[in-house]
Formats: structure tokens, C-alpha cells, sequence
């Protein structure tokens, strides 16, 4: 059920008339003084949080601070990277956010007091809050050599934007017989399948363009998410465990953990081999992102520890961490999650400022990879809240062994998936 | 095929049911590590799914990164659900569950929710409001609708009487009939090429699979076309 201004009038009249013979007077403002909610970063978690807070007590008043001015949307970005897309059509704005009453200020939070209930940002403003929401994303751990400077000439693109284009650009300026070099993180990252589909969608790339090229994926892990589908699709379209595949996959076993990298002579070394490439692309470990890290959000494992039925922080009270960044949530670390636990939150703090109890949450995962511009696969899941912890009830791959068509119409969907999951969060 | 699928789907089951059971009647040899954790998962998942349902709208909501906001929905590809009848939609939830209808990604959700939770999605979004396609402001991605081929459309409609069940020219909509005027044109092409697909068993009305039988697929784009342009 909605909560509207109007129940929330009728509410407060109840509950004065409950406390009449003991509560002092107190002006019938005081009761309805506008809550502040604010929100830390504006992507998959944070904007649907915003606008799901507004849709359900437009009395609440909530302020969304985002660095950029524009959002560009990880989930689709590797169909840019291996030039069937343009990084356009990835790029939304905060005015349909601003639609729904968000305050939008573009600026970036660089502290939080959670005793003042406080955010500092980068221009020197303050904004107060009741409650916050901290939806940051990742953040990347270090790596010997993998330094500011050489992060310019070795793009990650696991934050879409510039760095995406910028490796689109080097595919296509890429030697036919050279390799397109992908060094895959350790669990736990965001987007577990998404290295898995890059690699699939430069080898579509590469089959059409430089032949003689192909991926080789250097992996800090021996297996991986939608992995026997992944395999079968390579195995179907890229040749792969021939000695013609476009695609080779190097599992932390047979040595393919990356332990260091060097810039200028465009090397990144394992513990018993070194790669050489005009193109190379460096995931690195992940880790919560540097804000929830210094306002001492994160755990020893550098994630946030939250209360799953309203995710808020284990350490800091009415601080919530939703998306990426929080821990050990059982959920994946994928877009959908992030708008399936933004709900959680804005529901949860709908009903705290409103003096309700919180209710039971639900939480859903969906998300398509493709391996081909014609050949999709998804992974769902359906999840509960059970003796604190989250459950998949019900959810798994695509089936193993499918007609085209069933991944054609997949392929199909993914797009469709996007334009809604993009309408819900900036719509 | 898609029979083949689920066959393979009961295959695993099978399997996975047989590998708990093996744990549980050798007794006295101890289970592998890998059994144990796999055996400790089913045992949770079947506590979790009997934990007390959350509210409607909770619920609801969670099906919107694929069905747009309050089951409007922005993706060509995806039907709106928004303001379809309770029981219509707990039908088709309670078909997708048990596979009797084919879907690429229903069946897996459908499966993660009781009889009372679908009920409780399905009432909430019984209540929002259906939004046509021409209105929404991603009505550019859709196929555009093709006034020729939507006249050819409204003909076949005729001719083979599916205002018998979709009356209103696809706006009326029951318990076991959606609407269909104003929904994606792209949606609507997908299904009726899944109708003509022979891979597919779809549980339809004997009388509906025959006059789809004897259509080609460009007579129902044809019919697409015109139940998209109604704009009631």
C-alpha cells in the first residue's frame, strides 16, 4: 500500500489524540516538520532510492548528491566497448528525478558525521539528514604498477564513461594477431559475468575484424558466473578449446592471477608468465567505495556490513548502504540488486520516519549477458529474508541446452530489460 | 524442443533430488563436504520460502526493472502489465510456475513465490493504471505502427472472429484474456511468432491455436499492428 500525505496527516492526528492527556502542546506544525533523507551517489541504487522514497511519502524531503552530471550505465556498456553501441544511448540526466521532488545537487560528498547527522562535499556545503542512504558503487584496491598514470593508458571501464570509449578505441586501433588482454578480479566485484561478456562481445569483435587476434582472459579464479553457458556459446560461435578459439580463459590454477603490471612496456605479469598487448584491460580487486571507507562504513574485508530488513549500517546508526558496497549480502553485486535493495531501504525508511514498523522486504535479481549481438543468457533469482540472512528461494541460468531462437528472443529482452530498469531509476 | 528443455529441466531435479536423498540413506558414510553445503542450501531455501510474505506493493515493485514502474512498462520487448486484471495475472503466474506455459526467465521468478505473494502482486498491480504505448516517452523505440498493415489487421480480426474473446477491439480484458490495444507492437510480435512456433506448446484455447495455425506470420504482424494502434 501507498503512503500518502493524507494518511500521514491522519496518522499524526491519531497519535496527538492518543497522547493528549500527557503531551504538552506542541504547534501543529512541529508534528508534520518535512524529514530529510539524504542520498550518496546516483546510479542503480541511489536514484531509485530517491525516487521510490518520493513515490511513496512525497512529504519527505530528499537531497541526492552526485559527482557528475551524467550517469552512464555499466549494465550494456560492453556492447560499446566492442562497437555495436553508442555510449549516447548509456548516458541519463536527473531531470526525471527532479520531476518526482528530488533535490539533485551535483557536487561530491567527501565527508559524514553520523552523530551531527551530517555530509560535508567537495565545494564546502553542509546538508543535514535524518536518515542517508550511501550508494557509492565500487571501489578499486591497488595493484603494483596499476597507478593514476598508468590507468590512462590501460582503461579499466568497469565505471562507464570516458574510460569505456577509450577501450572501444583501442580494440579498434588493436594489430590483427595481437591479443586483447583481460585481467579478470577475484570474487567478490561487481557485475560477476560482466568480464564474461566483454570478453564474448571483442571476441564477436574480433571474429569480424582481426581474426588472427583473440581474447585471452588471465582469471584470479577458477570458475565464474553463467560459466557452462558462457562456454557453450564460445564453443558455438568463437571456437573455443580449438586451437582457432578467439577466446582463451586462464583460471587462477593454471596461473592466470595478474600480480603486477608495468605501463610503459604495455606488460602485466602472472606468478609464471608475462603478457605483452597494445590492449590491455585491468579490472581490478574491488572494495566499497572510498566514501563509505572513510566514514568508517566498511568492514575488515573493505565492504559495508548492513541489517538486511532496511540496510543500515551494522557500525553507524541511521547511515543505510545499499548496492555495491554493501557486504555479504547474498545478493549479487549487479544493477538489478542494487534497485531490488534501494527499495528495501526507501521502504524501510518510509515507515522509520513515519514511526511504523518496517516490513518484510523481497528482493529480486535479473540479468542478461550477451555472447553475441544475437545470442542471449540470463540469471535470475528470487530472494527472502530468512533468520537474517538472504535466501534464493527460487532462480537460476538460462537452460543449458536451448533453440536459437530462445537466445535470439534473450538477446531481445536484455535491451528491453535496460530501457526499464533505466526508467525506473531516472524516469 | 522447448518439451525437450523441460525434460532436461526434470532431468536435473531428478538428479539433484537423488543426490540429497543419497545423503540421507547412507547414513553411515559420511557425506562429501560438497553434498553437506548442498543439502544445508535446499533445507534454507525451503525454510525461507515458507517466511511470512512481504506487502504488495514491496512485492510489486521488485518486478519493475523488467515491466517499468508500476508495471508500465518502457521496453519494446516486455508486455505492460499495469492495471490487468488480479486473476488474469495470478493465472499466468501460477503457469509460468509449473512450465505448463514456456517462458525464457518467468517460470525461474514465478517459482521463487507462494500462492499468496503472487496474489498480493497480482492485486497491486491490478490497481495501477495502464498507460498506451503512444503515450509513454519511450513510444519512439517501439515499431512504429504501420497504418496499411493495421487496416490489413483489423480485417483478419475479423475474418477470424478473435473478438469472440478479445472483444473491444483488445481493449475489454477478463481473467483469461489481457489487453492487448496500445500494448508494444514489439511484444506483440514476439508472442504471436511464439504462437506460430512449433517448438512451443502454448496453453491456449483450442479454437485460437487453429486460427493462428492456418495464419501466415505476416498476416499476425498484420494483427499486431492493429490491436497496437487502438488508442482507447
Amino acid at each position: 500500500m501507498k503512503f500518502t500525505r493524507r494518511d500521514f496527516v491522519k496518522l499524526t492526528g491519531g497519535m496527538a489524540a492518543l497522547g493528549v492527556v500527557s503531551m504538552p502542546v506542541t504547534p501543529a506544525y512541529a508534528a508534520i516538520a518535512k524529514k530529510r533523507v539524504v542520498v550518496i551517489g546516483g546510479g542503480y541504487g541511489g536514484a531509485v532510492a530517491a525516487k521510490y522514497i518520493r513515490l511513496a511519502d512525497p512529504s519527505i524531503q530528499v537531497t541526492l548528491i552526485e559527482q557528475n552530471k551524467e550517469y552512464h550505465s555499466g549494465p550494456l556498456s560492453n556492447w560499446v566497448i566492442a562497437g555495436f553501441r553508442n555510449l549516447e544511448v548509456q548516458r541519463w540526466g536527473y531531470e526525471g528525478l527532479q520531476r518526482h521532488g528530488v533535490e539533485v545537487v551535483i557536487d561530491q560528498a567527501t565527508s559524514i558525521d553520523p552523530v551531527a547527522k551530517k555530509v560535508g562535499t567537495a565545494t564546502g556545503k553542509k546538508f543535514d539528514y535524518d536518515r542517508l542512504i550511501v550508494s557509492p558503487g565500487v571501489g578499486f584496491r591497488d595493484m603494483e604498477g596499476y597507478d593514476a598514470e598508468a590507468q590512462a593508458r590501460i582503461p579499466h571501464a568497469w565505471d562507464a564513461g570516458p574510460q569505456t570509449t577509450q577501450l572501444a578505441k583501442q580494440l579498434q586501433e588493436l594489430k590483427n594477431g595481437d591479443p586483447f588482454i583481460l585481467v579478470v578480479p577475484p570474487d567478490p566485484y561487481r557485475c560477476p559475468p560482466g568480464p564474461y561478456e566483454r570478453a564474448s562481445l571483442v571476441a564477436h569483435y574480433l571474429k569480424n575484424n582481426k581474426p588472427k587476434s583473440k581474447v585471452i582472459l588471465l582469471d584470479a579464479k577458477d570458475k565464474f558466473s553463467k560459466m557452462g553457458l558462457f562456454t557453450d556459446g564460445w564453443k558455438t560461435l568463437y571456437g573455443y578449446e580449438t586451437d582457432k578459439s578467439l577466446i582463451e580463459w586462464i583460471p587462477a590454477a593454471q596461473g592466470g592471477k595478474v600480480s603486477r603490471v608495468d605501463a610503459k612496456t604495455m606488460t602485466v605479469y602472472t606468478d609464471m608468465a608475462e603478457f605483452t598487448s597494445s590492449c590491455i584491460n585491468i579490472i581490478p580487486e574491488n572494495k566499497a567505495n572510498v566514501i563509505a571507507e572513510k566514514a568508517g562504513l566498511t568492514d575488515e574485508k573493505g565492504w559495508c556490513p548492513v541489517h538486511f530488513e532496511t540496510m543500515e549500517s551494522k557500525i553507524h546508526k541511521g547511515v543505510h548502504v545499499i548496492g555495491d558496497s554493501a557486504a555479504a549480502t547474498g545478493l549479487p553485486k549487479s544493477g538489478y540488486a542494487a534497485n531490488s535493495t534501494a527499495k528495501v531501504c526507501a521502504a524501510a525508511i518510509v515507515n522509520l520516519l513515519n514511526g511504523k514498523p518496517v516490513g518484510i522486504p523481497s528482493y529480486v535479481n535479473t540479468c542478461y549477458s550477451m555472447i553475441s549481438p544475437e545470442y542471449g543468457i540470463s540469471v535470475a533469482g528470487i530472494y527472502k529474508l530468512h533468520a537474517g540472512k538472504i535466501i534464493e528461494v527460487s532462480g537460476g541460468v538460462s537452460a543449458g541446452k536451448a533453440p536459437d531462437f530462445i537466445r535470439q528472443q534473450e538477446a531481445q529482452y536484455n535491451e528491453s530489460w535496460y530501457q526499464n530498469i533505466m526508467s525506473d531509476t531516472f524516469g | 524442443m522447448q518439451r525437450k528443455i523441460i525434460h532436461i529441466l526434470f532431468l536435473v531435479g531428478g538428479l539433484l533430488g537423488g543426490g540429497i536423498m543419497a545423503v540421507n540413506v547412507h547414513a553411515d558414510a559420511p557425506p562429501s563436504a560438497a553434498d553437506a553445503e548442498k543439502a544445508a542450501k535446499e533445507a534454507a531455501k525451503a525454510e525461507a520460502i515458507k517466511a511470512p510474505p512481504a506487502d504488495g506493493a514491496m512485492l510489486a515493485n521488485t518486478c519493475a526493472g523488467c515491466h517499468g514502474t508500476n508495471g508500465v512498462s518502457a521496453g519494446p520487448g516486455m508486455p505492460s502489465i499495469a492495471g490487468m486484471p488480479s486473476d488474469y495475472l495470478q493465472n499466468i503466474m501460477a503457469e509460468f510456475k509449473s512450465d505448463k506455459r514456456p517462458s525464457t526467465i518467468m517460470g525461474r521468478l514465478a517459482r521463487g513465490y507462494t500462492v499468496e505473494e503472487t496474489k498480493r502482486i497480482s492485486d497491486y498491480l491490478a490497481n495501477t493504471k495502464w498507460v498506451n504505448v503512444e503515450s509513454h516517452p519511450n513510444s519512439v523505440l517501439a515499431t512504429k505502427v504501420n497504418v496499411e498493415k493495421a487496416m490489413r489487421g483489423e480485417k483478419l480480426v475479423d475474418e477470424n472472429k478473435c473478438a469472440k474473446c478479445h472483444e473491444n477491439n483488445g481493449v475489454t480484458q477478463d481473467d483469461e484474456t489481457p489487453r492487448m490495444a496500445g500494448q508494444w507492437l514489439d511484444y506483440l510480435l514476439i508472442k504471436m511468432q511464439d504462437y506460430k512456433n512449433k517448438h512451443l506448446v502454448i496453453p491456449q484455447p483450442h479454437k485460437m491455436q487453429k486460427a493462428i495455425a492456418n495464419l501466415t506470420v505476416q498476416e499476425l504482424e498484420d494483427i499486431a499492428h492493429f490491436y497496437a494502434s487502438i488508442k482507447r
